[in-house]
């Protein structure tokens, strides 16, 4: 039977040129609103001496931006911002990358241990902060306790309650925690590759060894840059392991930029001074990011 | 067709949201804030904003809910316990900034009080003092601990102060048969309850606030009722011997495990009540625990005890700190407040509430529910006191002691370092 096209006439566009404007207003105005905003507000507050709780508050132009290199806290929150970022980007990658590799063979039990490893990331962050309070307390905790019985005693620490430990013992279940998600990533990703090419790498001789570095991993290259920009973003605005572990203590060992700011704004009275950080925090997440990024969409593309 | 550019699109986006932020940015020299001055509606729903904590929160509902069927109107109280004064005052100061603050809040005086006073945020409440008679009613020196400058913020209904409760059990052990009345007593006290494996005192660094209540004890002991209170008021220098003498007792005790290994990285919350467990002989604080840690685990206060720190000064002190209502300055409904705030610091709703150390005449403690409060308060309760160190210090001043104190304990300073760094510490601040 024959079928006839039929060709509707072109009617006029509701709205003209205005539609494209229209239909992307709602969330202009949610943007402009709950973002471009309160970031300006927050530029402009940075250059006053507002304290956070007056109705006024003086102009004091680039003041607070020329205190923070004098600031001794804000060089720990820096330096411990960069190892954070470092250690919590490579460790949960790459054990997250294991995992998956691991779980995407033929493992008895799979979906359970998909589960396990994925739990401490849907865990609320206070909770995971007090368990592992817990575990880490210097007499009754489970780590030290653990240490002594097989005879380690000389390896327990109080964790928390030490400048050299405190921040490393905050990165374990940062880590424990983050592993989850790339690994959740990377085996959606690996099941995305053809089995042919692991078929082809095989009659050319190539071992399980080479075809991981041959095959899978230029496989995952999509994969590996949505999981380093999101634990890259993850990792800079650092705030709440810290605030809910070690309160940025002993002393101010374990500041990192974002409780240094929150301390500034919330508590000190330093309104001006604690916003300069945020503008601060938010440049250098530019200013590392988009060059990653960059690099990486051109790359993909 | 016009075509569209994702540059053109995000341009005007910014340049709209520029016009919008420079909008609110009007204006040089000394501006107002966004957050805008005015006054809430009036209404009959009141919100109280509190930290009290789980184990009494049931006792202030009840009470709120008896002014409300009195008043005719619907009282919402909030509560955030545990964190003390580390959190519970950015939360409020976030909710005033976001124009949904409470009625009415609780708060401690001094240096936590005083920004809300200094920034106008709370109500000048005295014409409320008048109507109300609260200067006859309230102990007056708990009301200086809520006047800033003249301005009577806040309407005091909790004086504490801070002592030593223990565990009698654990003193037995040690064979200990009656609290130290010198400080060579107390540190020959702890020597016996490390001998037979027992933490003496039960402190936590987390917040700092909390092994700051030794350090504080350590200096009234050293320095003397009139060169400590000098001391938290910049008036003499910290780099001295007193001082000194302080952070090196404070040293010992870490040093001699008079308190629990670790201390520094020790949550209050966990290790405060560690002398109702048993697992510490004692801890420094106020008579809250005896409802809060010892009454909450279904214990017998008889098996408890406590006594003030012994100073070997004239006249013995203790450290102390009050805590009180606040109006909101934006809050319509002013009056209702005020009534509310009346309701909850009369004598029989202090008794309700089981406050155990109120401010209100005739609230005194019951002897038969909360026998070690009574005790305390019949003992010491007429002591001076002096100001808690986290109240008389501003909190970045305070968290800059606390670091020092850190610095100490973990051996990166010495007691001498520390005293001169104090000094510069309160000094920067006295001048500022």
């Amino acid at each position: 039977m024959a079928t006839v096209a039929l060709t509707k006439p072109a009617k006029p566009k509701r709205g003209g040129k205005w539609s494209p404007w229209l239909f992307a207003l709602p969330a202009l105005v949610v943007y402009v609103a709950f973002l471009v905003y309160p970031a300006l507000s927050s530029l402009w507050f940075s250059l006053t001496d507002w304290d956070g709780l007056s109705a006024t508050y003086n102009f004091v132009g680039l003041d607070n931006y020329v205190k923070l290199p004098s600031d001794p806290v804000v060089a720990t929150a820096v330096r411990n911002n960069v190892i954070w970022t470092v250690v919590t980007i490579a460790f949960p990658t790459a054990i997250g990358l294991a995992l998956a590799v691991a779980l995407n063979g033929k493992v008895h039990g799979k979906p359970v241990l998909r589960l396990i490893f994925y739990t401490p990331a849907v865990l609320p962050l206070v909770s995971i902060a007090s368990i592992w309070g817990w575990l880490y307390n210097p007499q009754y905790g489970a780590i030290n306790s653990f240490l002594r019985l097989i005879g380690l005693d000389g390896l327990a620490q109080p964790w928390l309650g030490q400048d050299s430990t405190a921040l490393w013992a905050v990165m374990v279940p940062a880590i424990w925690l983050r592993t989850g998600f790339p690994m959740l990533l990377y085996l959606a990703a690996l099941q995305g590759i053809p089995k042919e090419l692991y078929e082809a790498a095989t009659v050319d001789g190539a071992t399980r060894w080479q075809q991981f570095w041959q095959v899978t991993m230029p496989s995952l290259r999509p994969a590996h840059y949505i999981v380093l920009a999101l634990s890259l973003i993850d990792s800079f605005k650092v705030f709440d392991m810290i605030y809910a572990m070690t309160y940025g203590g002993p002393g101010t060992a374990t500041q990192v930029m974002g409780t240094w700011m929150y301390a500034n704004v919330f508590q000190y009275y330093q309104a001006g001074y604690g916003t300069a950080i945020a503008v601060v925090i938010t440049l250098v997440a530019i200013a590392v990011g988009i060059p990653y990024v960059r690099s990486q969409t051109r790359e993909a593309s | 067709m016009n075509t569209y550019t994702r540059r053109g699109f995000l341009g005007l986006t910014s340049a709209a949201a520029a016009g919008l932020g420079l909008s609110a940015c009007t204006g040089g020299g000394t501006s107002t804030s966004g957050s805008g001055d005015a006054t809430g509606a009036a209404s009959n729903n009141l919100r109280l904003f509190t930290y009290e904590a789980d184990e009494t929160i049931g006792l202030l509902r009840a009470q709120v809910k008896k002014f409300d069927q009195q008043n005719g109107t619907t009282t919402s109280v909030d509560s955030l316990p545990g964190s003390g004064a580390a959190v519970y005052p950015d939360k409020l100061r976030t909710e005033l900034l976001g124009g949904k603050g409470p009625d009415v809040w609780r708060i401690w005086g001094g240096q936590i009080g005083a920004p809300f006073a200094k920034a106008k945020q709370a109500l000048d409440l005295g014409p409320y003092y008048s109507e109300f008679g609260w200067d006859s009613s309230i102990n007056q020196q708990a009301i200086d601990g809520m006047t800033f400058e003249g301005f009577k913020a806040g309407v005091p209904f909790v004086s504490l102060g801070l002592g030593a409760w223990y565990n009698k059990s654990l003193f037995a052990k040690a064979g200990v048969s009656s609290p130290p009345t010198t400080y060579a007593e107390l540190e020959a006290v702890n020597d016996k309850l490390v001998a037979v494996g027992v933490t003496p005192l039960g402190t936590g660094g987390k917040y700092g606030w909390h092994v700051m209540r030794l350090f504080e004890y350590l200096l009234e002991h050293t320095a003397g009722p009139e060169l400590h209170d000098k001391l938290l008021t910049g008036d003499e220098s910290w780099d001295r011997p007193e001082v000194v003498e302080a952070f090196a007792l404070f040293k010992k005790w870490q040093d001699k495990k008079w308190m629990p290994e670790g201390a520094l990285g020790l949550d209050p919350a966990d290790i405060e009540p560690a002398y109702v467990q048993g697992t510490t002989a004692y801890t420094i604080c106020g008579q809250w625990t005896e409802a809060g840690a010892i009454l909450a685990a279904k214990k017998n206060p008889a098996g408890f005890g406590n006594f003030e720190l012994p100073t070997d000064q004239q006249p013995a002190r203790h450290s102390g700190f009050v805590e009180g209502y606040m109006i909101n300055a934006k809050s319509g409904n002013a009056d209702k407040s005020a009534a509310l705030i009346d309701f909850l610091v009369k004598p029989e709703t202090q008794k309700a509430l089981q406050i155990t150390a109120s401010t209100v005449k005739g609230a005194e403690p019951d002897p038969k529910t909360l026998p070690l409060s009574a005790e305390w308060g019949q003992k010491y309760g007429d002591n001076p006191f002096y100001t808690i160190q986290d109240q008389a210090f501003p909190k970045k001043q305070a968290d800059q002691y606390f670091s020092v104190q850190s610095d100490l304990l973990q051996g990166k300073t010495t007691p001498e370092a520390a005293a001169k760094k104090m000094q510069e510490i309160v000094s920067a601040w006295a001048k500022g």
